[in-house]
């Protein structure tokens, strides 16, 4: 029987620009039927709380920061759904687990998994990480 | 297939996704297919013009018969027999 291939995401971004790129990249893979392994890093599990992840004035852009309002914008015009609705949806639609790092929500004041988007998985060490990068076909640090 | 010919063929489902920016319309494609049977085929309507390369290659991919894509003003059908 043919197994899915597997992507494995190091998400340390928590801008909404780079997030909405992994949703999109997230988006040709569901479709793929990949198997999609995220492991959210250090400024990632910051929007992944769930006081901020919807709140677009908490969070800001990686690159052409002064274009935020045009950006967002224009999302809203292209019915580009926000990052985390595109997440949700992915994640009900394909196979793929968000895996929070744990040092990473500590650093936010976010210790345990209710204080994360209801999209979270697990909290979790860098093990994991470690070993589904080495074994997946399609490896991204975004 | 000739564009008189993919007029003429008798669609099984429908999805209209031209209100969605990529990858909807590959996604709306992908579940589309899940609820249709082998041999029926599959219209896609989309306004993204990355669309009219995304799902031809991902069609094939699976399996699936790409058998062209009709356009039309400020959009395009897109069409797909299940393997």
């Amino acid at each position: 029987m043919e197994t899915n291939k597997k992507m494995c995401i190091g998400l340390f971004s928590g801008s909404i620009d780079k997030l909405t790129a992994a949703g999109i990249v997230m988006g040709g893979a569901v479709a793929d039927d990949m198997d999609i392994d995220v492991y959210v890093l250090l400024q990632a599990a910051r929007a992944f709380r769930k006081d901020i992840a919807d709140d677009y004035s908490k969070l800001e852009l990686a690159e052409n920061p002064t274009y935020k309002d045009q950006f967002v914008k224009s999302m809203e015009g292209l019915n580009i759904k926000t990052w985390l609705q595109v997440f949700r949806e992915l994640k009900a639609a394909g196979n793929i687990k968000f895996h929070i790092c744990g040092t990473a929500g500590k650093v936010w004041d976010a210790y345990k998994m209710e204080d994360f988007v209801d999209i979270a998985d697990e909290i979790c060490g860098i093990g994991g990480y470690i070993t589904d990068s080495q074994n997946a076909d399609v490896h991204l640090f975004i | 297939m000739t564009q008189e010919e993919l007029m003429q063929l008798e669609i099984t489902k429908t999805v209209d996704a031209r209100g969605t920016s990529c990858p909807g319309p590959l996604l709306a494609a992908k579940k589309a297919m899940g609820e249709i049977n082998s041999g029926n085929i599959l219209e896609v309507l989309s306004a993204d013009e990355g669309t009219k390369k995304d799902i031809p290659k991902w069609a094939t991919k699976k399996k699936h018969e790409y058998l062209g894509t009709v356009e039309e003003s400020g959009f395009f059908k897109i069409y797909v027999k299940k393997a």
